[in-house]
């Protein structure tokens, strides 16, 4: 017993005080990073009921995409297993009760679901919406144009994601808005705050929403994500319907809120850079590539995912034990200097960009072709209509915490307006579910291999 | 010059395919990486290095690099 005490404080004792949730975390995020990284790539923190926090590249790599066999992402909110709680640190309160989809569970149920899935988001599948896409960001755009004015993330970058992740789902996209404000209110909201309450209550509204479009797609099959998940094979059994809810949970939650504070960062990076700017838009064709894996890197908008370790083990020199909290910081890994040259700079054509901002291992963001496609698809018609736009400091919001995504709430900008191209989002929106339920558009790419036609 | 993309290892990033996308092919349901022959075309070298660089999960191998 008494050995276990002394070797329990041994092998915790790299310690480093790390708390992504106290206030003014996002400012000294570099200065923690360079810090953790310099003396401690990874440490033991006392915060949130004790944890480990890997913040080196290597080490997060060694764990996250080599160590699966030692690592949990299961949230055993019923009490069945072990009693692991998931990938967030600490369990926010909205979660208890429910898993967060298959990024809380491991293989092979955790794989099941995935496959299911996998043929409506591959690159494959989701190549043949890029027309559809683009007509809703020309629709959001055309609200805009003439009056030379924009809030890129009210007007834009919340926008299409939101729209384009429900209609894969197969829920009517006219209804994002209902679905809008509890995705990203969720997440900016710090837990301390006094609107955390009726931010609950907005999700709460959300999931019952959920519930019945589930009950809707069961009783009257429409294609999408939520058909492929009711007829999907889980260990030989039909999934259950709490499990299914918190998987369109987990789809809302990262198609919603990351795809977002990425555009958002890089618009307004652009803003600051404007010869850049120009650069990218004069290179498209080389340099918008790199240039999104480049935000990507450094903006990582999923700072980072917990893990509890399975097992006894000893991973980048560190002694792991059995039920250790575990957070990879896929942001530190991100700006690790021993891989990436100049790590706190961005540089659009930078090579070798292996970063980590869809996570690493048998957990990569099963979104990660979805974000792509639409940050470039959003950027491409922002540098063509309005390329001499300049946000304004002023009015622009960063989420007050970053614990969980590096988002933002508003990034107001003008431009010299132009002319519309076309109808508004409404009239567009309505248009668009058409096409997607004529052409049956959000079928997986096994069923319906053809691109989106969207001309009239 | 041969090259290899780990089975096991590839999760489907797709960051070899932006690099070299005439060596590189995704598969269509899963998106998961494999060279369209193990022989790299004479020319796309250069293209397959910086695909090995910049796979996250370091799932590539090349044989008889120049």
């Amino acid at each position: 017993m008494s050995d276990d005490v002394v070797s329990d404080e041994e092998r915790k004792k790299i310690s480093f005080h790390f708390d992504r949730h106290a206030e003014g975390y996002r400012e000294r995020f570099e200065d923690i990073t360079h810090e953790m990284h310099s003396r401690c790539p990874i440490a033991w923190t006392e915060t949130h009921g004790g944890h480990w926090v890997a913040a080196g590249n290597r080490e997060v790599f060694e764990l996250a995409a080599r160590s699966a066999e030692y690592l949990s992402n299961d949230n055993d909110v019923k009490g069945e297993r072990r009693g692991y709680q998931g990938i967030s640190i600490p369990a926010p309160p909205r979660a208890r009760g429910r898993r967060g989809g298959f990024l809380e569970m491991d293989p092979p149920e955790q794989r099941h679901y995935r496959q299911a899935l996998n043929p409506y988001l591959s690159p494959a599948a989701i190549s043949r919406w890029i027309p559809w896409i683009d007509e809703v960001v020309r629709a959001c755009l055309d609200e805009k144009i003439e009056e030379g004015r924009i809030d890129f993330v009210e007007d834009l970058v919340n926008i299409v994601p939101a729209v384009f992740t429900l209609a894969m789902m197969g829920i009517p996209i006219k209804d994002w808005t209902i679905y809008c404000e509890p995705a990203h209110a969720a997440i900016y909201t710090p837990l301390t705050s006094p609107d955390i309450m009726r931010v609950g209550e907005l999700h709460m509204a959300m999931g019952m929403e959920l519930v019945k479009r589930l009950g809707e797609i069961k009783a009257n099959p429409r294609p999408g994500l939520i058909d492929g998940l009711l007829n999907a094979d889980i260990n030989g059994k039909k999934a259950p319907d709490d499990e299914l809810l918190g998987v369109l949970g987990l789809l809302i939650g990262g198609g919603f809120d990351t795809t977002t504070a990425l555009s958002a960062h890089a618009i307004e990076w652009l803003s600051e850079n404007p010869a850049e700017r120009e650069r990218l838009s004069r290179e498209r064709d080389t340099l918008l590539d790199s240039a999104t894996e480049e935000f990507l890197r450094f903006y990582t908008p999923a700072v980072g995912d917990g893990r509890t370790v399975s097992a006894d083990c000893e991973v980048a020199g560190v002694r792991f034990k059995e039920g250790d909290r575990l957070w990879l910081s896929w942001a530190m890994a991100n700006r690790d200097p021993a891989v990436f040259e100049d790590p706190d700079q961005i540089k659009m054509e930078r090579e070798g960009n292996r970063h980590a901002s869809f996570g690493l291992g048998i957990h990569r963001c099963i979104g990660s072709n979805v974000a792509r496609t639409v940050f470039k698809r959003m950027m491409l018609q922002v540098l063509d209509r309005m390329p001499d736009y300049v946000c304004d400091p002023e009015g622009t919001m960063h989420y007050d915490t970053i614990a969980v995504i590096n988002g933002m709430r508003f990034l107001p900008a003008t431009f010299t307006p132009g002319p519309r191209l076309g109808p508004g989002l409404e009239e567009t929106l309505e248009k668009l579910q058409k096409v997607c339920d004529e052409q049956r558009l959000a079928e997986p790419v096994t069923v319906r291999k053809a691109r989106a036609k969207v001309a009239d | 010059m041969k090259v290899k993309v780990d089975q096991s290892l590839c999760q489907g990033h797709t960051l070899c395919a932006m690099k070299a996308p005439e060596v590189f092919e995704l598969d269509d349901v899963d998106g998961h990486s494999s060279p369209i022959s193990p022989e790299v075309p004479a020319g796309q070298e250069a293209n397959v290095l910086n695909a090995v660089k910049s796979c996250p999960e370091r799932a590539i191998s090349v044989e008889g690099a120049p």
